[in-house]
């Protein structure tokens, strides 16, 4: 009997490639919704990426019948409140998230309050709280790092009580994800930059933290080859649509890997700086990956190695001996690195950041040890581990 | 047809030793609180009063502690005087075994999705660092290296919970060798 076990989900019908948003009425009508709403936010709504998904609509007879593009970086109770408020106002029935993130774990918990009814979405919080599915809801990802257009969870402030709420359940995945090379065009360098290194870090993670699996592995895996092989193109040439939607479908890819098997230190390190420290996420993904990577090693050795021929290709991968692929590995996510920080001056450092204290470091250190993910590291971390992985990625 | 007179046996056997083992586990999660200072250091985070429980889904063997304060852990039995805070459920009997005959790491079995966890997660985090300490506490090295990720170099054991728990491991992995399929 095999002493390995695993669980694999993901009921996201996904609609990528060109002219996918006109497939958006068609999913509507399916699931009997006429009435929807769009949340988006501030900047995805000037980039004017509201603008294809409303024609696509219109044109097929289907009216927006309400568009919310308030949605803050750091999505708040009352913020989801009050949009559940012009929900039931003007009797929509269904919701379309535009955007990255923000908006999209924005949607997911207005999703459980126009659902399941009240005011309070605190009293939602947690695994497992929903019993039943919830409105229709689509999701056209305008960034191409966090996958959340195929994860169970969404991550809410509370403000009264400075806490960050988390939703889990599998209700609240949208019926659909919509991926159209249109909706990430706009997306400025360093945007671009830190987002991929998001997509790249969830890959990473899933592909060498304790609930691998083969099938995690197999879409970590074609992940990291279209994000190597597609993302300092697009950087150098922005409007490459071809790229774009690679970068696109590596991330919805990614997040298919690590909502099955999880993620690691990296994102418990990330998770700590971005709420101590107000960094974006993807931006802590990219400094934190190879100090993680490297004290991690001795545990990891032998998937890190396999990932070079993903990073660097079959002749790299054959030319290097199978004993220093991991360190190889590494490498190359250095060698991107400093390639994005050439671009678009990515930080690679706390220091680079300018926006981090030395003296910071030691409460980064203990907030992450409180992290849900750290149970999924494949090494055990400790307070003093932590503080070294920190001190590493100062400068 | 042995299979089938036997079978019964073992379940009723399996249960019984998750039975123990918590009650094993609950003893030493209250001594190991009050004479480790890395379980203390960890439980000093937990709010005072906070109730602890694990057990088997539905309404199977359960253990419940609670931080009576300053990091230690009072150990109270089966049955909890007010609505527990954090829970660690397991799915089924037979993970439970998995785990607490230490075929399968606390943190293996999370990443298995063998168990779910009902309360602030990062209180879940904690105590999965303090029961892989207790079972670096309770196990020969051997076996703890299988039971934890990574075994402490600095455990300074106090002999006496060893030895106790000890026996029951014995038993524990002459259970063990007997049922395997
Ligand atoms: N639910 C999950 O599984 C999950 C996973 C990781 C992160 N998150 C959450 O996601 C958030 C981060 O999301 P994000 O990195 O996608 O960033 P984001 O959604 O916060 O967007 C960043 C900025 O980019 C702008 N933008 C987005 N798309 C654009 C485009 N195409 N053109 C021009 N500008 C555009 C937005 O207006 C915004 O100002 C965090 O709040 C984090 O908590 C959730
Ligand atoms: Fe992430």
């Amino acid at each position: 009997m095999s002493q390995k076990y695993y669980e694999f989900f993901c009921p996201v019908k996904v609609i990528a490639g060109k002219a996918a948003l006109e497939h958006i009425p068609y999913e509507l009508t399916g699931l009997a919704a006429k009435r929807p709403m769009i949340v988006t936010d501030k900047g995805v709504r000037a980039a004017g990426l509201l603008d294809p998904v409303i024609a696509a609509c219109e044109e097929s007879g289907l009216e927006i019948v309400s568009i919310y593009d308030d949605v803050p970086p750091d999505s708040s109770t009352s913020v989801v409140r009050d949009i559940a408020g012009v929900y039931r106002q003007e009797k929509c029935d269904a919701i379309i998230a535009v955007g990255g993130g923000s908006a999209i774990d924005t949607g997911k918990a207005v999703n459980i309050l126009v659902s399941e009814g009240g005011d309070d979405i605190a009293k939602y919080s947690g695994a497992g709280i929903l019993k039943h599915p919830l409105k229709p809801f689509f999701v056209v990802p305008t960034t191409a790092g966090t996958g959340s257009e195929v994860t169970a969870v969404a991550v809410i402030t509370d403000e009264k009580k400075g806490v960050k709420l988390p939703f889990t359940s599998s209700f609240l995945l949208p019926n659909a994800a919509i991926i159209d090379p249109r909706m990430t065009l706009t997306l400025p360098p360093h945007i671009t930059a830190a987002t991929a290194m998001d997509a790249m870090t969830h890959a990473t993670e899933a592909f060498t933290c304790m609930a691998k699996n083969p099938l995690s592995d197999a879409y970590a895996t074609a992940a990291i080859k279209k994000i190597s092989g597609s993302l300092l193109n697009v950087m150098d040439n922005p409007k490459d649509a071809e790229g774009r939607l690679e970068l696109a479908q590596a991330s919805t890819m990614a997040g298919i890997a690590f909502s099955n098997s999880m993620v690691g230190l990296v994102h418990s390190l990330g998770h700590a700086t971005g709420a101590i420290c107000h960094l974006p996420h993807g931006l802590c993904m990219s400094l934190y990956l190879p100090y993680v990577l490297e004290y991690n090693l001795e545990s990891i050795r032998e998937p890190l190695g396999e990932l070079l021929l993903y990073l660097e290709g079959p002749e790299v991968y054959s030319a290097t001996p199978a004993a220093r692929r991991a360190e190889a590995t590494i490498s190359a996510i250095r060698k991107l690195r400093d390639q994005l920080y050439k671009r678009c001056q990515l930080p690679r450092t706390l220091k680079e950041t300018g926006k981090v204290q030395e003296s910071q470091l030691d409460h980064i250190a203990e907030m992450a040890l409180d992290d849900g993910s750290i149970m999924f590291n494949p090494k055990e971390v400790t307070l003093e581990d932590a503080r070294a992985v920190l001190r590493r990625a100062w400068a | 047809m042995l299979l089938k007179r036997i079978q019964p046996m073992v379940f009723q056997a399996r249960r019984l030793y998750v039975d123990i083992m918590f009650q094993v586990m609950g003893r030493a999660l209250q001594a190991v609180s009050e004479v480790d200072e890395t379980v203390q250091n960890e439980a000093r985070a937990l709010p005072k009063g906070l109730l602890f429980e694990m057990m088997v889904m539905p309404e199977g063997p359960r253990l419940i502690v609670e931080h009576i304060g300053d990091g230690y852990f009072h150990y109270h039995g089966q049955s909890a005087p007010r609505p527990v805070d954090l829970s660690i459920q397991f799915k089924h009997i037979a993970h439970a075994f998995l785990v607490l005959s230490f075929q399968e790491k606390t943190s293996e079995a999370f990443a298995n999705d063998r168990m779910l966890v009902d309360g602030d997660v990062s209180y879940a985090v904690r105590m999965t660092r303090v029961l892989n300490r207790l079972e670096t506490f309770i196990l020969p090295k051997l076996i703890a290296q299988r039971a934890v990720k990574e075994y402490p170099a600095n455990l300074h054991l106090p002999e006496k919970l060893i030895s106790a728990a000890r026996i029951y491991l014995k038993v524990a992995t002459n259970f063990v060798e007997t049922v395997r399929p």
